[in-house]
Formats: C-alpha cells, sequence, structure tokens
C-alpha cells in the first residue's frame, strides 16, 4: 500500500472522529494554552519526509538504500488507522522546557483484556521522552528507560504523560515523566531515561 | 484496585483474604507456590484443540534465519520439554472461562479488541514472532523480526517496539511461570539497533519468585550472540484469574 503525499504531511496529532470528549477538551485547552507563545503545538506526521528526516540522513551512508525502505516504513504510533491505536498530540512549553502528551488508546493496544499494553505504554514513554529529548538537544537516541507501573490504564480511557528534562551532561540527557489522569489524582506510571545525542562522527551501523 | 494500586493489591495478598473478596479456590496442587501448576496453565493457556488463527506460525515474511531457528526450537518440543505457544488476535482467547479478580473485569468485551503485539494485521509489516517456553526450567525465547512499520530511525526497530516485546514476553512467560499477570517494572539498557527485516533473539530466564513477585532478565541479541541488542528486566505482578461463573 502506498500512500499520496498529501496522506503522508497530514498532521494527525489534531482532533478527528475518534477522539473521546475528554481528549477534545484537553486538546482545546492546551492549544489556548499556546496562543500567548509560551506553549507549541507539536505536529505528528505518518512518514518521516520532514527536516527531521534530513537531519538523521548524515549518520546513514546508505542513502539510496534509505529512500527505498523509507517508501515502507511508517512513524511507528501513526501507521494504525483512526481511533484504533495510539491517538495523540503533544505540547512543548518553551518556557519550562517540557513536553506534555495527551494520549487515547485504542482497541488494538490490548494487553491484559480491558487495559493498555505494557508495551504500548512503554511505546508512548518513549515516543514523548524522546521528543522532548530531540527539541532539547537535537537528534538523541534512547540509551535506557526504566518505568514503574503504579496501576492498569484502562483502554479506550485519556492520560496524559508529562515528561521534562532532568539533567544534561556533554552528550548524555536525562528525562523523566510521569502518567496521569486527566484530573492529575491518579498517578499510572512514573518513568526515568537516558537518552544520548548521535554523534555525527560516529556511524550507527 | 485502581484507587488503590498495585501496592496495596502486594499488601493484601499476603494475607490471602481480600475484603468483599470471593472464597479463593483451593489449590490444584503444591507445584506453584501460588495456586495453579504450570501444567495446567499451560495446557489451559494453549488450547490445542481450537478454530482461533494461531499467529505464531512461519509465514512468507520470515526470514531464513527466523524460519531455521523456528525449525530447531519446534525439533527441540518434541525432544527437550520445550513449547511452542499459540498466539491469539486477543488475550481473553487464551483464557478463555476465566476473568480477572476484584471487579476488574471489563463489564463490556468488545471482540474487535486485539492484543497489541498483533495489531498490525498485514504480514511482516509489525511484529512477527513466536514465543517457545519451557515450563521446568523457567525460560522462554522469542524469535522477533521487526517490521518496515515499527520503524524508528531509518532502516532500524524503534525502542518502543523492542520494549514492547519484551514486555509481551516478560508477560507470557511470567503467567505460565507463576500467574504474572500485570507488569509492575521494566527497565531496559539499549545497546544497539535491530535493523528491520531481521532476526532479533529474546532469551527470558524467571529469576526469582517472592513477595508475589516474579522478576526476570532478558537479553535480546542477534542469532549468532556477536551482537547485543538490548538487556532487560521486568517485575509481574502474581494475580490468580477467577472461573467465570456464569455462562
Amino acid at each position: 500500500r502506498s500512500f499520496s503525499s498529501e496522506v503522508m504531511h497530514m498532521d494527525l496529532s489534531l482532533p478527528n472522529p475518534s477522539w473521546s470528549e475528554d481528549m477534545r477538551l484537553l486538546f482545546d485547552q492546551f492549544m489556548k494554552k499556546s496562543e500567548d507563545g509560551s506553549w507549541k503545538h507539536l505536529p505528528s506526521y505518518k512518514s518521516k519526509f520532514t527536516q527531521e528526516t534530513e537531519d538523521i540522513k548524515i549518520y546513514f551512508p546508505d542513502e539510496k538504500l534509505m529512500k527505498e525502505k523509507l517508501s515502507q516504513a511508517q512513524l511507528f504510533p501513526r501507521s494504525l488507522e483512526e481511533g484504533l491505536g495510539f491517538e495523540y498530540a503533544m505540547f512543548h512549553n518553551c518556557v519550562e522546557d517540557r513536553t506534555v502528551c495527551i494520549f487515547q488508546g485504542g482497541p488494538y493496544l490490548q494487553g491484559v483484556p480491558g487495559f493498555l499494553h505494557g508495551g504500548a505504554i512503554a511505546t508512548m514513554i518513549d515516543a514523548t521522552l524522546g521528543t522532548c529529548a530531540v527539541v532539547a538537544i537535537g537528534v538523541a537516541m534512547t540509551a535506557s528507560l526504566n518505568i514503574s507501573f503504579k496501576r492498569p490504564i484502562p483502554l479506550g480511557s485519556v492520560v496524559v504523560i508529562n515528561s521534562q528534562v532532568d539533567k544534561v551532561e556533554g552528550r548524555k540527557l536525562f528525562l523523566s515523566c510521569n502518567i496521569r489522569s486527566v484530573d492529575e489524582k491518579t498517578v499510572y506510571s512514573e518513568a526515568t531515561s537516558l537518552f544520548v545525542k548521535l554523534d555525527p562522527k560516529t556511524r550507527l551501523t | 484496585m485502581i484507587r488503590r494500586g498495585f501496592q496495596a493489591v502486594i499488601r493484601l495478598g499476603h494475607h490471602r483474604v481480600l475484603p468483599g473478596a470471593p472464597h479463593v479456590l483451593p489449590r490444584l496442587n503444591r507445584t506453584s507456590a501460588f495456586g495453579s501448576s504450570t501444567d495446567s496453565l499451560v495446557s489451559r493457556f494453549c488450547l490445542e484443540k481450537t478454530d482461533l488463527k494461531d499467529y505464531a506460525l512461519p509465514n512468507a515474511s520470515w526470514c531464513p534465519d527466523m524460519l531455521n531457528l523456528y525449525q530447531e526450537f519446534l525439533e527441540k518440543t518434541k525432544t527437550d520439554g520445550w513449547i511452542k505457544l499459540p498466539s491469539f488476535k486477543s488475550n481473553r482467547d487464551h483464557i478463555q472461562g476465566l476473568k480477572l479478580p476484584f471487579g476488574l473485569a471489563a463489564t463490556s468485551d468488545k471482540s474487535d479488541w486485539r492484543i497489541f503485539t498483533r495489531c498490525l494485521q498485514v504480514e511482516g509489516q509489525g511484529y512477527e514472532y513466536v514465543i517457545f517456553f519451557h515450563p521446568s526450567k523457567k525460560k522462554s525465547i522469542c524469535l522477533f523480526q521487526p517490521g518496515p512499520y515499527l520503524e524508528g530511525a531509518p532502516g532500524f526497530a524503534h525502542g518502543g517496539s523492542l520494549a514492547a516485546m519484551m514486555d509481551e514476553t516478560f508477560s507470557k512467560t511470567a503467567y505460565l511461570a507463576g500467574e504474572g499477570l500485570f507488569t509492575l517494572s521494566l527497565n531496559i539498557r539499549f545497546k544497539n539497533l535491530i535493523p528491520v527485516g531481521s532476526l532479533a533473539v529474546l532469551n527470558v530466564d524467571v529469576e526469582k519468585i517472592e513477595d508475589q513477585k516474579l522478576y526476570m532478565s532478558c537479553i535480546a541479541q542477534s542469532r549468532d550472540q556477536q551482537r547485543v541488542y538490548a538487556k532487560s528486566s521486568g517485575v509481574f505482578l502474581q494475580l490468580q484469574l477467577e472461573e467465570e461463573l456464569s455462562q
């Protein structure tokens, strides 16, 4: 299946019919906060034909091979159809240097019946922390991820992932995040991580 | 339970008496300290006579390495006590006749719900994997081939997809080795990237079972073990499923 360039460049971090009311309300709240410039909505596309791809190209010398693979590849959390998998939007707070992700997990992310799969939660944590890292220092990769699950997340519910940079040491970036309910009263998970900024001099293969 | 969290469940579990909970089923035998024996868990889980589609079977997208290693382990299921685990569309299919305790069971279970690691249905696009489990050694081996839809860095699998594969392998191992149900923690150290379309072998061991928790470790590496992709540890909460009384 190949997608037209229109679809590939559609911003998927915008409300669609599968979004629950909680999700829409939260989105509106953050968009309102973005009006004065302190917050910024981060777009999210199906493919990676974006500036980020251009930046990352220097680490992968085999450009022709890359182009072939890119035509099939999709950004992981965006590869499922509307409402079935990961529905999310990310906002970055430029003043406080932190990233918030509002996330609604769909029916294809099940683990224990009725709840989100631990691996799907880990995927969103990695995606949110990764975004926070990239905004802070540019292209970076996950070196380690340490997640503590406090309560199971019901399938279809909306949660808020708050991530921040804790410390920077040269090319190492220490980040942490927590996952809470919309009213912030329930903590579902907490995580810490280490991301490493890629060095243009070293290749990844 | 969602209000109280996993820690409260562990504290209550020590006394095996829970306010308002139904009478705990008598132990079937003493093989496992917790409740059901591994053998009875395995046979109930594997559902040998079923029409359900088993996704953990070779298909055209499997690379030669994956096919070869699969055949090797298939031989071991005949001689060395290994068991190939079936992989159904939903975890509910694996636990037919059983339900979650403490009123956690969903009141409406929609039939279109799918387990995350089988979310991408086209062969070769997402997670291609099969898990072999050894009941007496309490070990698992997962053969994992990430597809192009799991990409992170160009040509390589996303860190999150390996985390998910590790969690899923931990999950099946924990359940069969000791009725582990929910992930309590995951700690992953990434070393190298897995090329999309290649085979990664995940070796999982149960290190100990203590205080209603199962502790496991995992190494994900290339088939020849020359390249380590990641190492991780996982802790799961033991929670006994209940029989569904009404049908």
